[in-house]
């Protein structure tokens, strides 16, 4: 067993028992090289699905709904409540939508869209570009906002955050469950599928548009809740914010919401970065986070929370200053290591790449 | 989980799979007793084991898949494992959060972690081979935690329902840490399985790697808890750890049975296995929208 020297200075437990489990070890390890002569070969797996638009619909004041068709015309995997698409647009941009239609149907995927004039440019193309007809790449659907079978909900939904609930309230209606829905917006044409929710039982359904109700306070939202109920939350972050800040209450047993991983680089410069193991230089932008510009050369690098805490994403640190965003690095460790899911550096900084 | 009643196994195993993240828990444990299951010595202690073996198993586990992420060919599989390693790290600090507290309170298990690190960091560390000898290494390595994953899913879903613990007034603290912990065990209980089937998926790895793991846990366990029981300087007068002591915890519900463990590890020799078919999504993802650690986890504002 030939060790990496890094480790030469771990010493080795005493005895006899120690030593017959490193001779163990070592006839295992033949056994396991022996054992990979058969191993079949790595098969890769696509993906990724060719989708045409075959439907888009307006369904509010700067709300379309696109109905997705697969190009192969075969039955597509099943989903549930709460899950959403990888959409590639025709320009490369990458954008997640949740599937808002009939998990049982299983010809096409429905998404809703909100046109976001100021926003990333995702949304006006898919407003601006996508007809019926025009092709797109899909990967998914994944799940990110599990829907639990449970006797009760509470259903919150903020404008455009309607698309994940949709389902959710059908299903729930389907299984003859207790459930309400608070629907907030900012007017009633902004908000889409109105019409639908209108007509289901008004006990169950509060549509609450801020131009009407003003902007709604989380007790009165949780008031809405039959007991011990799962409340499913999507909408925007201070929204989603409101309703937290009145967990735990009374009523409410779980509290469901979509996490959005890697939140925007605030107050960043651009910078360097240069890999050490191959001298490639690559660049990062004052909006970009090192670890996005890094992935870029390097795809397999281990990553995870993209928020600082988690630790996955450290590497050594050769040369540079570094500015520490991170939550989970002690001071001894930042002397030459960094999470470049959020630190930062300024001119250049060499990693251990 | 809801509405796939009517679908076939395999997708209800796709739809079983939900998108892994971290989350960003902490814990707080002043005063909390070193056998935290009042008057439960034994059980407190094999539980206890968690927090001195883990940390550095876990480290293990995320080295593992950061290093074999180049040789996975599937996308939504590769975002899997970057899930699974965060969830695990975050695993790791939070036993090793009560294995510092527990060195405050007098109960050192330097002696025992510096066992484990020996026997993750070197006796199952990376070597200096020939590429070729590297891979087959990393994949054996990879295909033991597969099966350690089984078991720590196995214990998972055994917490998740152990309403003995409560009964027995066990700190809820602890518990909230044992069950969140269970239900991400529950939540990721597919990634190193269906890695080690994208890699290589031969029966007869399977069960080597798995009766590899299972001796090894087994092992490890049992010289864990009795280190924890003949060094907590509150145990007066000292005890002796005895094999029947698992028989009397079992039969009360404070840990699992013999015949559990074994049964535990009977499913994972079964050709048919899956561990969709293991525990409820479910239920792991109730407990963590409930979960006080794990609702106030990631607060923004924080």
């Amino acid at each position: 067993m030939s060790v990496p020297p890094e480790l030469a200075g771990l010493s080795a437990p005493k005895g006899a028992m120690w030593r017959a489990l490193r001779t163990v070890v070592t006839g295992y390890e033949k056994v396991s090289s022996f054992s990979g002569r058969g191993r079949p070969p790595v098969r890769a797996v696509a993906r990724e699905r060719l989708m045409t638009v075959n439907d888009v619909r307006p369904e509010a004041h700067g709300v379309v709904s696109l109905r997705l068709v697969p190009v192969d015309q075969r039955e597509l995997p099943a989903w549930l409540p709460g899950a959403h698409l990888d959409l590639v647009l025709p320009s490369g941009r990458i954008r997640q939508y949740s599937l808002c239609g009939d998990p049982t149907e299983r010809a096409c995927f429905r998404i809703a869209v909100r046109r976001i004039a100021d926003g990333a440019g995702g949304s006006i193309e898919v407003h601006d570009t996508l007809r019926p007809g025009t092709v797109v790449r899909v990967r998914g659907p994944r799940n990110a906002f599990p829907f639990i079978p449970v006797a009760r909900y509470l259903f919150v939904a903020g404008g455009i955050g309607i698309t994940p609930i949709r389902p959710m309230v059908h299903d729930a209606i389907r299984r003859g469950t207790d459930w309400s829905l608070v629907y907030t917006g900012r007017t009633r044409a902004s908000m889409p599928f109105l019409t639908e929710f209108a007509e289901l039982p008004a006990g169950r359904v509060h549509i609450c548009p801020d131009d009407e109700f003003g902007v709604p306070d989380g007790k009165s939202v949780l008031a809405a809740a039959p007991d011990g109920a799962a409340l499913y939350c999507c909408g925007p972050p201070a929204m989603i914010a409101t309703i937290r800040a009145e967990i735990p209450a009374e009523n409410v047993a779980t509290l469901h919401y979509e996490r959005f991983s890697a939140p925007p680089v605030v107050g960043g410069t651009a910078f360097e970065i240069q890999l050490a193991r191959t001298g490639v230089l690559v660049a990062v932008r004052a909006e970009q986070s090192a670890l996005a510009a890094v992935r870029a050369v390097l795809p397999d690098i281990a990553y995870s929370c993209r928020q600082g805490f988690c630790g996955t994403c450290s590497v050594r640190v050769l040369g540079g200053a570094v500015e520490h965003r991170d939550r989970c690095l002690t001071d001894a460790e930042r002397i030459d290591a960094m999470a470049i899911c959020v630190s930062r550096g300024s001119g250049r900084i060499v990693l251990d790449l | 989980m809801a509405a796939a009643t009517h679908l076939h196994a395999a997708d209800r195993r796709d739809l079983d799979r939900i998108a892994l993240h971290p989350r960003d828990v902490h814990f707080e444990w002043s005063d909390l007793p070193l056998r935290w299951i009042p008057r439960e010595a034994f059980a407190s202690h094999l539980l206890n084991v968690l927090h001195i073996l883990l940390p550095e198993g876990e480290r293990f586990f995320v080295k593992v898949f950061a290093e074999a992420l180049p040789l996975i060919k599937d996308d939504q599989l590769r975002e899997d494992v970057l899930g699974f390693i965060g969830q695990e790290g975050i695993h790791a600090s939070a036993h090793q959060g009560v294995q510092d507290y527990f060195a405050t309170q007098g109960l050192d298990a330097g002696g025992y972690v510096r066992e484990v690190e020996y026997l993750f960091r070197v006796l199952l560390g990376d070597r200096h081979l020939p590429m070729v000898k590297q891979d087959e290494w990393l994949i054996e390595r990879l295909a033991i935690v597969a099966g350690i994953e089984h078991v720590t899913a196995f214990l998972g879903n055994w917490v998740l329902n152990s309403p003995a613990l409560d009964a027995a007034g066990a700190d809820p603290r602890m518990l909230d840490l044992l069950r969140w912990h269970g239900a991400e065990e529950v939540e990721h209980r597919a990634v190193a399985y269906d890695v080690f089937m994208h890699l290589d998926g031969r029966y007869l790895r399977r069960a080597r790697t798995y009766a590899v793991a299972a001796f090894g846990l087994c092992w490890l366990w049992g010289r864990g808890v009795r280190y924890l029981v003949a060094n907590d300087p509150s145990l007066v007068p000292r005890q002796k750890v005895r094999f029947r002591d698992l028989v009397r915890s079992g039969r009360r519900g404070l840990t699992p049975t013999y015949g559990d463990i074994v049964r535990c590890g009977w499913r994972y020799f079964q050709p048919s296995y899956h561990p969709s078919a293991e525990a409820s999504t479910s239920q792991a993802v109730a407990y963590l929208a409930g979960s006080p650690a794990a609702v106030a986890a990631d607060q923004p504002d924080r």
